[in-house]
């Protein structure tokens, strides 16, 4: 859409304005990482605009670790009307997430409604990535670092301020609302364009080290290799602490939980972890997944496997999270690019 | 839009036992829940927790359903304390139901072993409602031992009596006691010597994942078609709508999807009998 050019402090002067609307978050950093943080009326401050993606996936604001998503059997409806968010410096790979999000929570015939208005009042101000972390690989599965989709507004930072894109009615409404804060892109546009290529390039050079399979042949190797032993190698090292699930920004899985309140009951939803020998087990004990192999083996299923059969993409966005959270050192990078190159041989009865 | 994990009202009935470990649980919702056979439920201890069943109670009966429960985890443990009067949540019903269609002026085969049963006496009622629309029911019913059948009164009496005609029953026990005088041996065997028109017959399977397994092998040895027989997952639910991850099974969610699947579908998927 409309490309327009901010500077540094006119972004301030919006996000003050756009505080008195949005509950507004964005990343800070700390010992080298990003965290987002609420911001109010005082601003951007020392927020991180740039850089790469923060520690925490962007679920956490839709479908949060824990949260109540009924009161039953009791008349007290207290739900008071929260603020909606506004996200600011979102990387594209936090908004590759949303395909995975509203495939599951906003899709029929079982819509959930907190989801859906939340995305629909919600305010996405992402950014271009400046580098690239360690860990990061979007590019070996063809996701850019920089957003191309669903966002409201991307900011790509440039000298003295970003260029600035709409990329939906919303973010156009607001640049409007505010337009005297803008001025034309025309003098940025190619700065941006040679900052985005280099940093593209940048970025392949670094994941070619690892070896990633090419991203179409990723879903057929992996078809061939169910009964690979790369999975128990993998296990060897794995200590089944979860870390991978919630960090990830793709994986969706949760359980539900009861408990009693003053009056009545609430259900809680809580992120859960497939790696947990508890995951798929059954009443009586039954469990198609007790070995932690074939735990592992369903996670990169799902993700590379299940996904693109059902939405057409990965269930990964090639952030890097889960690596750097793994203690038992597991580097998805690896797993993929060994699951390319071992060949299928001393299969193992899984 | 409604709240998709919001329990309905229920009272607890009457609570029926259907032999050591299982029990039968008629169930009143606030607001009428109208399943189909082979849709489940997820029903709740307040406070406590939901598990998923199949209602066994015939899909023609407005007000009430029946839900035939194992004691087998934490939370069928508290659901067998249940009293008459008690009070329970129900959302649903969830899942895909038996095509009933697809087997109209069949010969329709149904075998079912310990609780797995349940799921099966709702679809046997549906079937009976419309009888003079299916060829024939043969209904196999296997139990550990005799103290395990569940629905005695109605497998051992009042159903045979139905149509004598149309309907007929196989049932055996694993190991036999004192009063026995029926058949012994693993469901499997009442499978053998069939007398129906394999071409037109279908098959419905639903008990123990071992049992599912070993009786879906002897019916291909018998000669049906993996698109001739339909089976009820058992996996773990929690959400019921597709949601939650627990119940993937291939590219499947046994809640959404299932619970009732033709084999055919789903025989290629890895650990479909663990």
């Amino acid at each position: 859409m409309d490309l327009y050019f901010i500077n540094k402090p006119n972004l301030d002067r919006l996000v003050k304005s756009l505080s008195k609307t949005y509950k507004i978050f964005a990343p800070v950093k700390s010992d080298n990482k990003r965290f987002y943080r609420k911001i109010g009326e005082d601003g951007l401050g020392d927020s991180v605009i740039g850089e790469i993606r923060a520690i925490e996936p962007i679920k956490s604001f839709y479908f949060p670790a824990r949260t109540k998503i009924a009161e039953y059997f009791s008349k007290d409806d207290s739900s008071e009307k929260e603020r909606p968010i506004a996200i600011i410096g979102a990387k594209s790979c936090d908004l590759a997430s949303f395909k995975v999000m509203d495939y599951v929570y906003a899709r029929d015939p079982f819509k959930e409604s907190n989801y859906i208005s939340k995305r629909q009042e919600s305010l996405i101000v992402s950014s271009d990535c400046t580098c690239f972390g360690e860990t990061c690989f979007c590019v070996a599965i063809r996701i850019m670092p920089y957003p191309t989709e669903d966002f409201d507004i991307n900011l790509s930072e440039v000298e003295g301020g970003y260029v600035v894109e709409s990329g939906s009615a919303k973010g156009e409404a607001i640049i409007k609302e505010y337009f005297k804060l803008f001025q034309s892109a025309e003098p940025y546009i190619e700065k941006r364009d040679s900052y985005r290529k280099k940093l593209k390039e940048d970025l392949l050079e670094h994941v070619k080290k690892s070896k990633i399979p090419p991203k179409d042949s990723i879903q057929p190797a992996f078809k061939g290799k169910f009964d690979s032993p790369l999975w128990e190698e993998v296990a060897k090292t794995c200590v089944e602490c979860g870390a991978c699930n919630m960090i990830c920004p793709a994986c969706h899985c949760f359980i539900l939980m009861d408990q009693k309140k003053e009056k009545g009951f609430e259900r809680l939803r809580m992120w859960d972890s497939c790696l947990l020998m508890s995951f798929a087990r059954v009443a009586g004990g039954a469990n198609p997944r007790k070995l932690l192999a074939q735990r592992l083996r369903n996670r990169f299923d799902k993700k590379f496997n299940f996904f693109p059969d059902t939405i057409g993409r990965f269930g990964c966005t090639g952030c890097g999270r889960c690596t750097e959270a793994c203690p038992g050192k597991i580097d998805i990078r690896e797993v993929l690019s060994k699951l390319a190159t071992t060949l299928q041989i001393n299969n193992v009865d899984l | 839009m409604e709240n998709l994990y919001l329990p309905i009202k229920t009272e607890v009935l009457d609570v029926i036992e259907e032999s050591p470990t299982i029990k039968t649980f008629s169930l009143k919702p606030e607001a009428p829940i109208q399943f189909k056979a082979g849709q489940f439920v997820e029903m709740s201890i307040p406070g406590k927790g939901e598990a998923p069943f199949t209602p066994s109670s015939s899909p023609y009966e407005k007000d009430k359903l029946e839900i035939t429960i194992m004691k087998a985890g934490r939370i069928t443990s508290m659901i067998h304390n249940l009293k008459k009067g008690d009070i329970v949540g129900l959302r649903g019903p969830y899942g895909k139901e038996y095509p009933l269609s697809e087997f109209e002026g069949k010969e329709i085969l149904l075998v079912g072993g310990g609780v797995g049963l349940a799921p099966l006496r709702a679809l046997f009622l549906a079937l009976a409602h419309d009888i003079e629309k299916y060829k024939s029911v043969l209904f196999c019913c296997g139990s550990r031992t005799p103290s395990d059948i569940i629905y005695k009164d109605c497998v051992l009496d009042k159903w045979q009596l139905l149509d004598k005609k149309r309907i007929k029953f196989r049932i055996t026990v694993d190991r036999k006691d004192d009063s026995w005088k029926g058949n012994v041996g693993l469901v499997t065997t009442t499978i053998d010597k069939l007398d129906v028109d394999l071409k037109n017959s279908v098959t419905i399977v639903c008990g123990p994942p071992i049992m599912m397994k070993f009786t879906t092998f002897k019916l291909l040895e018998v000669g049906y078609k993996p698109e001739q027989i339909y089976l009820s997952m058992e996996k773990n639910m929690s959400c019921g709508i597709g949601k939650c991850g627990h119940c993937r099974l291939g590219n499947f969610y046994a809640c959404k999807d299932g619970p009732v699947f033709r084999y055919d579908k789903i025989s290629h998927i890895h650990e479909i009998w663990d």
